[in-house]
């Protein structure tokens, strides 16, 4: 059968593969960058993510959380490996989806028709960044620990519909049933997340500009793009893999939990700038609603942005590369404090880019 | 399957010129364990066994570590047999290699309890180097300081003041290798020994991962020519 036969009896019988297949003749514009191969990295990082943690799962135990962890690490055969495969896998894939985010803000991909795809993409971020909280809190360590009880005690205070939610979500004081419980919730997220990034990578297909002049086939030029993308990805997955499986995690969660406070928590480099920025609020109820304001900022930036379609000037690019450097910035000094009001500033500076600085410029650069 | 991983590190760590066994590590102090190529030094974990085992079992557990996992230093399993044999279990009974480390007997150091070794390099900024400067940072306060009852002073402990009092001193036991038992040392090994016993697999990951880095540098290397042949025929 040709290729062509073999792909039309697919399509008739099985719309969704065909589909797939269809993918690698689509037709694309000539010259594209490899960082818009960042998505389909993403997915395979994902895909790395779910295989790991479902071997992790097997042999998981939520009532002795940390000591289940060091089991797999010692006497699961090659234990060790998926553990790291799961460790880095999340790393690296936060490590993306900051620099696809990034991207997206400075080419302003995400006004119409692209804010579809923009909105699940923070969706994408929020899913994450709960699910990696998840993973830090079930490691069973000191630090994960201290966090998961904070937050359990800010949820109590919670009235109304938000409270019901947190303690539906928490059912109530840290122990294995609570962990039990998350590890639930670490899995259903982490599946949502597959769900979201298809569904984001569609719509940003449909998004895309209309092609004109010529076209170059998927298969094979893009495809052996993607290919050395995955290869350069698979590379540095390696270093980390084997010479700093821990690299930005700290050495607090390392040790066990016990019922006592810690003075300070250590996230994962991955959601330290989000803990600074947390951190600044009064109260565990006021760091939760930061959080969530954080998050909804990114979500309702296509109404923030009055340009219009126009293209971005400079300004606007030098201000979105700052907003980087603040937001890596936020992460460091909160990860080791140098000065008493730095957090401060930087979180400040977050919301005043986004509440302020995005509608002036984007108004002032369209006029 | 262990040789296969050992085999390639071990013909770098020939060609590198590395330490064989009876070389002086202390000065300056160096561990096999540390750097990118690091291995764990089999000859310094076993004596560094033996220190934990007639000096820090008193107080400390290691909870994690079956006696049998001591056959990944290269003692046999007929010495490991032996190990476990001469150890007294709390309810009299003898040890077998499939037996936890003992724990030992709870011990209240003015409120401060002994805390479990088994994950101690992990656990501390610093691992293995801070747990040599911590076995070797005990002496007298300097003036200025006021030592807390039933404290000691250790300059490299957070805030210098310790419950745990100075137990390593030369000849606290006796190396089977006829390696000189100093202070130093005794500190040294251990400290390899905790090392493994944080990470068993630290040899095993690095030959893995130098593995994997030298074929995906490979396969990117390919795949980047690949990629800029078909672009420059369909482009």
């Amino acid at each position: 059968m040709q290729m062509e036969a073999k792909q039309g009896w697919l399509a008739s019988r099985v719309p969704g593969l065909g589909c797939v297949c269809g993918l690698m003749k689509e037709g694309r514009a000539p010259g594209v960058c490899w960082i818009a191969a960042l998505p389909a990295l993403l997915g395979a990082l994902l895909a790395v993510l779910l295989a790991s943690g479902a071997v992790i799962t097997v042999y998981y135990n939520p009532w002795h959380a940390y000591a289940s962890l060091q089991g797999i690490t010692r006497e699961v055969r090659g234990g060790w490996l998926v553990l790291s495969y799961h460790q880095v896998g999340a790393s690296l894939a936060f490590a993306l989806l900051y620099l696809h985010l990034f991207r997206i803000l400075l080419v302003r991909g995400y006004r119409a028709p692209a804010e579809f795809a923009w909105m699940l993409w923070v969706k994408l971020l929020a899913l994450l960044l709960l699910t990696g909280w998840l993973g830090f809190v079930l490691n069973g360590g000191e630090g994960g620990y201290s966090s998961l009880f904070n937050t359990s005690n800010a949820a109590t205070t919670l009235s109304g519909f938000p409270g019901a939610v947190a303690m539906w979500f928490l059912g109530g004081q840290p122990g294995g049933s609570t962990l039990a419980r998350l590890l639930v919730f670490h899995v259903l997220l982490a599946l949502c997340a597959v769900w979201v990034i298809l569904m984001a990578r569609a719509a940003a297909r449909k998004a895309r500009p209309m092609l004109q002049g010529r076209v170059v086939p998927f298969w094979p030029v893009y495809a052996a793009q993607y290919f050395a993308a995955l290869s350069a990805l698979a590379l540095l997955f390696a270093l980390l893999l084997g010479f700093a499986p821990h690299w930005g995690q700290g050495t607090q969660n390392a040790i066990p939990a016990a019922a006592m406070a810690v003075p300070s928590i250590s996230y994962p480099w991955y959601l330290t700038p989000l803990a600074g920025l947390a951190g600044v609020f009064p109260s565990v109820t006021g760091h939760i609603w930061a959080v969530v304001a954080a998050v909804a900022l990114l979500y309702a930036l296509p109404w923030l942005d009055r340009s219009k379609g126009a293209p971005p000037g400079r300004v606007y690019k030098l201000l979105t590369w700052l907003l980087a450097l603040d937001v890596l910035a936020l992460g460091l000094f909160t990860a080791c404090p140098i000065g008493p009001m730095l957090p401060e500033l930087l979180t400040f500076w977050f919301f005043f880019h986004f509440l302020v600085l995005t509608p002036l410029v984007t108004m002032m650069e369209a006029a | 399957m262990m040789r296969r991983f050992f085999a390639p590190l071990l013909a770098a760590g020939l060609l590198a010129g590395a330490a064989a066994h009876a070389e002086d590590t202390l000065s300056p102090l160096k561990f096999q364990s540390e750097g990118a190529f690091g291995s764990i030094d089999l000859a310094a974990a076993q004596r560094g066994f033996a220190v934990y085992q007639g000096v820090c079992a008193s107080c400390h557990g290691m909870g994690a570590l079956h006696y049998r996992d001591l056959q990944a230093l290269g003692f046999t399993a007929e010495q490991v047999a032996g190990i476990a044999a001469s150890v007294k279990l709390a309810d009299g009974s003898a040890a077998t290699p499939d037996s936890h480390f003992k724990e030992p007997a709870p011990v209240n150091m003015g409120g401060a309890t002994p805390p479990d070794l088994s994950s101690i390099v992990a656990q501390r900024p610093g691992g293995t180097r801070y747990i040599y400067n911590f076995l070797t940072g005990f002496g007298p306060a300097p003036a200025g300081i006021t030592l807390l009852p039933g404290h000691n002073y250790n300059a490299a402990f957070p805030g210098g003041q310790v419950s745990m009092p100075d137990v390593l001193r030369d000849n606290a036991v006796t190396y089977a290798d006829g390696t000189k038992a100093t202070k130093a040392q005794e500190a040294a090994d251990v400290a390899e020994f905790l090392t493994w016993a944080s990470d068993p697999n630290l040899s095993a990951r690095h030959a893995v991962g130098l593995r994997a880095v030298i074929f995906f540098a490979f396969l990117t290397i390919v795949a980047v020519l690949t990629k800029r042949r078909i672009w420059r025929q369909e482009g």
